[in-house]
């Protein structure tokens, strides 16, 4: 049934964006971590999207390319731009001049992107429960 | 359960078959409605096993649950009407005099 084709869709989206906010949660919780097990301070990371490859059977089953897709996360990316300097002789992690690299995270940047991510999650549940009110609609014509 | 609703006087006898036509056997009724029920019992336990892993504390997403259990509900919303539907028929053709 399509009706459940786009809850299917959907469905990924939720996913694709709560993957999306956990990476926002991670780099919040991080904003001052300058140990790392890779060395050096923590470095920003952010989801990079594609689309959801149909599968075989899908496209068998149509008989046409299938025109909506899902979306998936295809990696988590690592952004190695150089990090903030701050003078903090005291800081373990100082270096011989007395400045600390902290992790390349911009607050600001952070919150509108965790705003973008709750704003997309909420219209994919939009989506959804339109698709649920229309499968209802059309059980309502056997009535 | 199947053969709730049979055709009259068992399977229709084939209509002298016309050479070089591909016969095709087309699904009863009954059949149609298994099929229905089964990918309806499906969805049920599908969302049944999420709800359950979820109130087990395991590593589901919310809404797959939802998500599950809402296709669920309309599955078994569509089954219910396509049976009232076959049982208004059947009845219907019962009531007809001869």
């Amino acid at each position: 049934m399509d009706i459940l084709g786009v809850m299917n869709i959907g469905s990924s989206a939720l996913r694709a964006q709560t993957i999306r906010l956990n990476t926002i949660s991670s780099n919040l919780a991080n904003i001052e971590t300058t140990r790392t097990p890779e060395g050096g301070p923590y470095r920003k990371k952010s989801a990079v999207f594609t689309t959801a490859s149909t599968s075989f059977e899908a496209h068998l089953e149509q008989g046409r390319p299938q025109t909506a897709q899902g979306v998936n996360v295809q990696y988590i990316r690592t952004d190695n731009g150089p990090g903030k300097m701050v003078y903090d002789p005291s800081h373990p992690d100082s270096d011989e001049n007395g400045y600390v690299e902290k992790p390349n995270i911009n607050l600001a940047e952070e919150m509108t992107d965790m705003m973008r991510a709750r704003g997309s999650y909420e219209a994919n549940v939009t989506a959804i429960k339109s698709a649920q009110r229309m499968a209802m609609k059309a059980l309502e014509i056997g009535r | 359960m199947a053969d709730f609703v049979t055709p009259a006087g068992g399977d229709p006898a084939p209509i002298a078959s016309t050479p070089g036509v591909q016969e095709t056997r087309r699904p009863g009724i009954g059949e149609t409605f298994e099929n229905l029920l089964n990918e309806t019992a499906s969805n049920l336990s599908e969302a049944d096993q999420l709800s359950r892993e979820s109130a087990a504390g395991g590593p589901v997403d919310l809404h797959d649950v939802m998500i599950a259990m809402e296709k669920a509900d309309i599955s078994l919303r569509l089954l219910v009407q396509v049976r009232n539907k076959a049982l208004d028929a059947y009845q219907e053709i019962m009531r007809m005099q001869v």
